[in-house]
């Protein structure tokens, strides 16, 4: 079956930095993290924890007044994220020059409207209302994100969003890249997007004992990937896109190519629901070489998945070890989520979009606070600090959920 | 508050449309009000007026058919 070649034609962002692309990833560079203490007072107890917000994101500001009145807190950093990438991919909202009705939105997002449901539920058991937003179905609903993309944009193709924990977002573009390879479509609008700090959603994490412990003073070195004293995971919101589209059909249109997906590889541990396990992300990592033509030596960069869990860390290393054998002890691996939090369904997005810009910008953003490597840790080329190494010519993110669901990028470099 | 005022109000705050622009005579599609806004707006009414909606109600298609209807209910809720 013929392969098309996918290139990356637009990015857009909500992070805890803003929405410059630039600045995020220099920032990046400088080991900058944006975890805070997140404080919420309801009942039946205050939360303290720390977490990733995008204090400088406001709905209406950003998506104007009808959008925000209709969607829940997910969305709308998603569709800003998303219409960010639009633009830079030098499309316009909508157009009469060109046939959109194969091009599609494919989305990702684990938890979806947390924040319209958990206000239902105050309404009802804690201000004793009788009835709710007649729109909470809708605005709460995983596909909201794609359902508006698609209507904003006029978008007539596939219109979907997985929902796969914390692999969410990687599947989504994974996905949306075989579409486009195969030639099923030219342009698919991909990413994904979250927001997790409903309290009860909140309270249900800390519940599963993943998170990391800090207090104010403490909370900016919370997220330790790999670290000997790491103790936990850290969540945050934010929103990330790519518009993925056909190599000959960007080229037609005079778009500027950002980068390259060359691969996507899945599995399925089959093993626990919480605890990861190497045989099953190994054989996502092989399968993502394999599908990118592409032998271990091949790879430059890993941007692991690293969450900073006492039980993931390791095992993704592991996974590193073996299928990557001599080559690992100069592998050059980093764990950005020690700056930019976990945002879940969202993750896979910002870390594809960190991996195309290392790649773009010939430099590797590091593990932040990584001082103490665990022991059982090592084996792989940590990077404590950024480093600019030419040429950099192909990244791998990884993304490894909750319920056992593994997919790996492999990305390549523009000029490539 | 009026029916109108309470309208305006919804309007200026979910739609940032200017209250010159909310006259009877208008559709409420051209002010870019479907079908899930005005059942929110219904929603608010219902809520500030403490009036419980039939689902029968025959959907109004302007400004004026609104502040008709809601007058009406409003009304019939004081006998």
């Amino acid at each position: 079956m013929e392969r098309r070649r996918v290139a990356i034609t637009g990015m857009g962002l909500v992070s805890p930095f803003g929405g410059n692309l630039a600045d995020f990833f220099q920032r990046l560079l400088q080991g900058e993290s944006a975890v805070r203490q997140l404080r919420l007072e309801d009942p039946p107890r205050p939360l303290a924890l720390p977490f990733v917000s995008c204090p400088g994101f406001t709905a209406e500001a950003t998506l104007g007044k009808p959008l925000a009145g209709i969607t829940d807190r997910f969305a709308q950093l998603g569709l800003a994220a998303a219409f960010a990438a639009w633009e830079e991919a030098g499309l316009s909202r909508q157009s009469d020059r060109e046939n959109r009705e194969d091009w599609g939105v494919s989305w990702g997002t684990a938890l979806g409207g947390t924040i319209v449901y958990e206000r239902a539920y105050q309404d009802f058991w804690l201000r004793a209302r009788d009835r709710i937003s007649p729109l909470s179905v809708i605005i709460g609903m995983n596909n909201a994100t794609n359902a508006h993309l698609s209507i904003q944009l006029g978008l007539g193709g596939i219109s979907t969003t997985a929902t796969v924990a914390c692999a969410s977002s990687a599947i989504a573009i994974g996905e949306a890249f075989r579409r486009i390879r195969r030639g099923e479509t030219p342009l698919i609008l991909t990413g994904g997007s979250e927001a997790p700090q409903a309290y009860g959603v909140l309270r249900a994490w800390e519940a599963l004992r993943v998170l990391a412990d800090g207090d104010e003073t403490r909370a900016a070195t919370a997220c330790r990937p790999f670290s000997r004293d790491r103790d936990g995971l850290v969540l945050g919101e934010g929103g990330a896109a790519l518009v993925l589209e056909d190599w000959e059909h960007a080229l037609a249109r005079g778009a500027r190519i950002q980068g390259e997906v060359i691969g996507y590889g899945t599995s399925s541990d089959h093993f626990h629901l919480v605890r990861p396990e190497v045989s099953g992300q190994v054989r996502a990592l092989r399968a993502a070489l394999a599908d990118a033509r592409l032998e271990p030596e091949d790879i430059d960069y890993i941007n692991a998945h690293g969450t900073a869990t006492l039980e993931g860390d390791p095992v993704e290393i592991e996974a590193l070890r073996q299928v990557f054998g001599d080559r690992a002890q100069g592998l050059a691996v980093s764990g950005t989520k020690s700056m930019h939090g976990h945002p879940l369904g969202a993750a896979g997005a910002i870390e594809a979009i960190v991996s195309v810009l290392a790649l773009r910008e010939q430099a590797l953003p590091p593990t932040a606070h990584l001082v103490d490597i665990d022991p059982d840790c090592v084996g792989v080329d940590h990077l404590t600090s950024a480093r600019r190494q030419a040429p950099l010519r192909t990244a791998l993110s990884n993304s490894f959920a909750f319920g056992g669901s593994n997919a790996v990028l492999v990305f390549r470099a523009a000029a490539g | 508050m009026d029916s109108i005022d309470l309208i305006r109000e919804f309007l200026q705050d979910r739609l940032g449309i200017g209250e010159d622009k909310i006259v009877p005579e208008t559709p409420l599609a051209a002010l870019g009000v479907d079908s899930l806004l005005v059942l929110e707006m219904m929603f608010a009414f219902e809520d500030h007026f403490g009036i419980k909606l039939s689902k029968n109600l025959k959907t109004p298609q302007t400004i004026g058919q609104m502040v008709s209807l809601m007058d009406r209910l409003r009304r019939e809720q004081l006998r």
